[in-house]
């Protein structure tokens, strides 16, 4: 069926209500790339066989991941008029008590995490889940989620990322019906201008304007929308979780900026070692076409607008606008000097204007159009608004996917969500912005998660990975981590941080071996700042980021390696 | 690769956006190389110049121009693994399977061992880092990697403790 | 015009004016900076441009800073375009001390390069800091600055494409693929022609032109009917005349361009002749 008509529409979040609100119970397995991998799959399976063997009217369905990574396989539960109830760490052991329990109205009470009596899915739906099983904590008291603020990951967890139908439930694609028929591109460029949404790939620049610079760009519709999910930062897999499990918030933002900006042409670049995104993006491309909502005549407007995937092949630097058009053309992903810009006439993809924004972007864009500009605006920090989902991952105790709103300070997200060091141990520092960002120390941690301020500090916001260093890291070699990362990433072409990444790399071996002096040190220092100064695109401009922050925050550390 | 395999792969990319690296990732994947007549041919077929395509195969590290083993062993070298003892992991990978894990004389980085049952090589991050250490067999995750567990993962193909 | 048909139509562009260094300069728009120093004889240093190929940004030495209304930026001269009212200066603190370190990384990337033995003294930069790459097997000696010239100018003025980039960062290299005598070089030397560090090394020996740095690619020598000898390539001996005269008799193009002028200079005289005595 096509989506033609407001009713459709609605008939068809009804239909997917049923899904997710069955009259019957429900069981859903966290199936995202690491749930599947730390025993979810397994789970599934054994729950599936235990569903048989008793004949069980039970609904089992798979969904993806909430982001409470380290209590993971995550295992939903609905019983018809009761809250959801979260069951943390299952394993296959528990699929028959699982299946019992929910045979007699209730749930394995000691694995759980938390319940969800109602959740908004922030498009404009409140699902209302019922009450019950007070015993378990709510999700808003767990500590991990309870400064968190679920924009981005509004559907993450709750509905089957396979199944279009879950995402009409949830009200999805209603605000690519109220932009398409109800608003004029203007209206809509002037909206997310006003909401401040600001580029969540790491440089944040204003989307709003990106957009209107698109637009303006000559080219009519022949011009390209791409979206970058060559989330290549180490240590950040936000994007990669949004695609898994949601991957129509990302069409729609897609289809919202296409019809702003007046396009027909959608590209997402994804990177290789996403298999499993590849696979729900290509299912879900799929869906989309077969109701009309991306293909010709999208949502009975008579508007065309279709959406491609191309795959990248292994070069961090593709994630750079100049060197991912290159890729996408065949190229090798070797950057080249701006201007011009992608916006520019002649300088995007196949010589066309080209408007390039991040997946998490995107997932924002439905959001600000069904609540308005105002409402986004009120989130966050003046500058600075809108939630950021982090990754908190190295020696942190509670590992996962947090999202606050912008200029939460850091102590916040590490201490209360990610509850401090693995082990009991201190923590000292925390990476943030990945090979591109820098090493922040404890004392700075009361500094608001906004770009301007990790600017200042020597790092940047990047694509949002928070990695966690406790009182055994050696900073030095984090440093030497990342210089060998970007050193092997480097395309090469400009002598600064082909070469100079090189030498930085061979300095710091030096020093870790002992065998350098106080002079190297000065060495270091210079040849970081002109390879900062001097190369021709991001990757080699942010590069030495981590060996200048950790020289400036924790110089004792490599003081303590050098001869005098 | 015969001739017929690759133009079936190439009639799957009708559109110039992502199309030669769309092409050769298939190839990739088909054969776990990219052959160096399978290159040739591709050259001549599409009349693209061999050096580009030598480029981009050297360029991306999805790309391997030398055959790999039965098995292929990434082990993930992201940060969040990194501060976790991946290289510790590598190492001991290396040392069970009797192979050396250093970087080779073009940047990239693939060994195989000498009965041709496995090859490992790196990942820059699989974005999977909540179960950091991870490795990934034959494209299955295994988190929480450690020296010590290594042997059971390995034994699950068929690899046995007096081999190396 | 006989390579008018490669290169394109110059339009000249808006005259603008610009200050490089406290003195104004005429220039066009459209023009870069280093175009307008190049031709005013005001030293910028830099090794990957080439006028005739489209600004690459590669070497980072060019650098200088730049802007409007008492505002500076430090930018790459080849990518700079001229404006009404921009002002640059060549050699600020800022600049100085950048490059040299850039000149630095050179000496140790090419330490068998006179020329950047002599571009880094020039600038006061005697010895390198870094490692010096020492590789034995190296094709193009040591020599090699990865400026990109002689791919852009293999492939994109030539349009033969024998060479490329191979690998990424520190790793790059440029040869033919597979390290293998490539069928698409037909010789011509343009690669030798473009390379600022004299890097590339071609021989000519016998019947063949020996493409030494790359792989090893041998060009058969196209021999002159009249005296033997050989004289050029032969598929760009072929290519080159027809570009030059398709309706050039076959028995001049046989012809290496020595014999070529004399048979040319024997017609003439024997035309020459015939018309004197017409005249007497």
């Amino acid at each position: 069926m096509r989506v033609e008509a407001e009713a459709d529409l609605k008939a068809l979040q009804a239909t997917g209500l049923k899904k997710l609100k069955p009259d019957k119970p429900r069981i859903a397995v966290g199936l995202a790339t690491c749930g599947a991998a730390v025993g979810g799959r397994k789970v599934y399976d054994r729950l599936r066989e235990a569903i048989a063997r008793e004949g069980a009217e039970i609904d089992l369905v798979q969904t993806g991941c909430i982001g409470y990574c380290r209590e993971e396989p995550l295992v939903n539960i609905t019983l018809p008029g009761k809250s959801l109830v979260i069951l943390r760490k299952v394993t296959e052991a528990d699929a028959d008590a699982i299946v019992r329990a929910v045979l007699n109205g209730k749930v394995p009470e000691d694995k759980a995490l938390c319940r969800v009596p109602a959740w908004d899915h922030v498009t404009g739906f409140v699902m209302e889940y019922g009450k019950g099983f007070d015993a378990i904590p709510l999700y808003q008291d767990v500590p991990f989620f309870a400064p968190q603020r679920k924009v981005i990951l509004r559907n993450a967890g709750f509905i089957d990322p396979e199944d279009i139908g879950e995402y009409f439930a949830v009200g999805g694609y209603a605000a690519a019906w109220k932009a398409l028929h109800g608003m004029e591109p203007e209206a809509i460029i002037a909206e997310v201008e006003k909401s401040g949404l600001r580029g969540r790939g790491g440089a944040g620049f204003p989307t709003g304007l990106k957009w209107r610079i698109t637009r303006d760009a000559p080219g009519g519709a022949e011009k390209y929308l791409v979206c970058n999910a060559d989330e290549g930062d180490p240590g950040a897999y936000m994007n990669r979780n949004e695609m898994e499990s949601d991957p129509h918030m990302l069409i729609e933002g897609m289809i919202i900026g296409a019809f702003a900006m007046g396009l027909r042409h959608g590209l997402i670049y994804i990177r290789s070692e996403y298999p499993l995104a590849i696979e729900r993006l290509g299912r879900a491309i799929g869906q989309a076409r077969e109701y009309g909502i991306l293909g010709e005549n999208i949502m009975g407007t008579g508007l065309s607008f279709d959406i491609r995937i191309a795959r990248g092949a292994g070069a961090f630097v593709c994630g750079e606008s100049t060197a991912l058009v290159a890729s996408i053309e065949g190229r090798t992903g070797r950057p080249h000097p701006r201007p011009p810009r992608l916006t520019d006439p002649e300088g995007g993809l196949f010589g066309k204007p080209t408007d390039l924004n991040n997946v998490e972007t995107w997932c924002n864009v439905p959001a600000i159009v069904a609540n308005g500009s105002g409402w986004y605006a009120g989130i966050g920090a003046k500058g600075n608004t809108g939630t950021k989902v982090f990754s908190l991952v190295g020696k942190v105790d509670r590992v996962g996917l947090v999202e606050v709103s912008l200029g939460t300070p850091i102590r916040t997200i590490v201490f209360d969500a990610g509850n401090g060091g693995a082990n009991g141990k201190k923590v000292k520092a925390v990476q943030t912005g990945g090979p591109s960002g820098g090493c922040i120390p404890l004392r700075l941690f009361d500094m608001p998660v906004d770009y301007e301020s990790l600017n200042k500090a020597g790092s940047i916001m990047g694509s949002g990975g928070i990695v966690v260093m406790d009182e055994d890291t050696d900073m030095v070699d984090i440093a030497r981590y990342f210089t060998g990362f970007a050193t092997g990433e480097s395309c090469g072409k400009c002598v600064p941080c082909r070469e100079g990444l090189k030498h930085t790399l061979l300095l710091i071996n030096r020093i870790q071996a002992g065998k350098a002096s106080k002079k190297d040190l000065a060495t270091l220092q210079e040849v970081c700042e002109t390879i900062a100064a001097t190369s021709l695109c991001g990757l080699g401009q942010t590069a030495p980021n981590p060996v200048l922050t950790t020289l400036a925050y924790f110089r004792e550390e490599y003081e303590a390696k050098v001869r005098p | 690769m015969d001739s017929h395999a690759l133009d079936a792969i190439i009639a799957r990319y009708d559109v110039p956006d992502g199309r030669l690296l769309g092409i050769l990732s298939e190839v990739q994947e088909q054969e776990g190389y990219i052959p160096h007549d399978v290159l040739v041919m591709l050259s001549e077929k599409l009349g693209v110049r061999l050096s580009r395509l030598y480029s981009l195969v050297t360029f991306y590290s999805f790309f391997s121009l030398q055959p790999v083993g039965e098995h292929m062993i990434t082990v993930c070298m992201g940060t969040a693994c990194h501060v976790k003892g991946a290289e510790m992991v590598l190492s001991a990978l290396g040392k069970h399977l009797g192979i050396e894990t250093g970087m080779a004389q073009d940047g990239k980085f693939a060994v195989t061992t000498e009965d041709n049952k496995f090859t490992v090589t790196i990942a820059r991050c699989f974005g999977a880092c909540s179960m950091a250490p991870v490795l990934s067999v034959d494209g299955n995750l295994y988190g929480y990697a450690t020296p010590e567990n290594l042997p059971a993962i390995l034994a699950e193909f068929g690899w046995r403790e007096h081999e190396s | 015009m006989i390579y008018g048909s490669a290169g394109k139509d110059h339009v000249p562009g808006k005259p603008v004016r610009v200050t490089i260094n406290g003195r104004q300069y005429r220039a066009e728009e459209g023009e870069t900076v280093l175009s307008v120093a190049i031709r005013e004889g005001i030293p910028i240093p830099h090794l990957c441009h080439e006028e005739s190929l489209d600004p690459y940004g590669a070497c980072r030495l060019c650098f200088v800073e730049a802007g409007k209304h008492g505002k500076r930026e430090m930018v790459t001269a080849c990518t700079l375009r001229v404006a009404e009212g921009l002002e640059v200066t060549t050699d600020t603190p800022t600049v100085t001390k950048h490059r040299a370190i850039l000149l630095e990384l050179y000496l140790a990337e090419a330490p068998k390069s006179e020329v950047i033995k002599e571009m880094a003294a020039r600038y006061g930069v005697m010895k390198t800091r870094f490692l010096k790459k020492m590789e034995t097997d190296d094709p193009l000696g040591g020599k090699c600055v990865l400026c990109g010239l002689c791919v852009r100018a293999c492939t994109e003025i030539m349009g033969a494409g024998a060479i490329g980039f191979i690998n990424r960062g520190p790793y790059t290299e440029v040869n033919t693929p597979f390290l293998e005598p490539s069928a698409d070089c037909y010789g011509c030397g343009a690669c030798v022609k473009v390379c600022p560090t004299h890097a590339i090394v071609m021989e000519d020996s016998g019947s063949e032109r020996v493409m030494k740095s790359w792989s090893g690619t041998r060009v058969p020598l196209a021999q002159c009917d009249c005296c033997g000898r050989y004289y050029a390539p032969k598929e760009l001996a072929a290519r080159t005349l027809s570009a030059l005269d398709p309706q050039l008799e076959r028995e001049l193009a046989g012809l290496c361009p020595s014999c070529r002028g004399k048979q040319i200079a024997e017609r003439e005289i024997l035309a020459r002749q015939g018309g004197a005595g017409n005249h007497a």
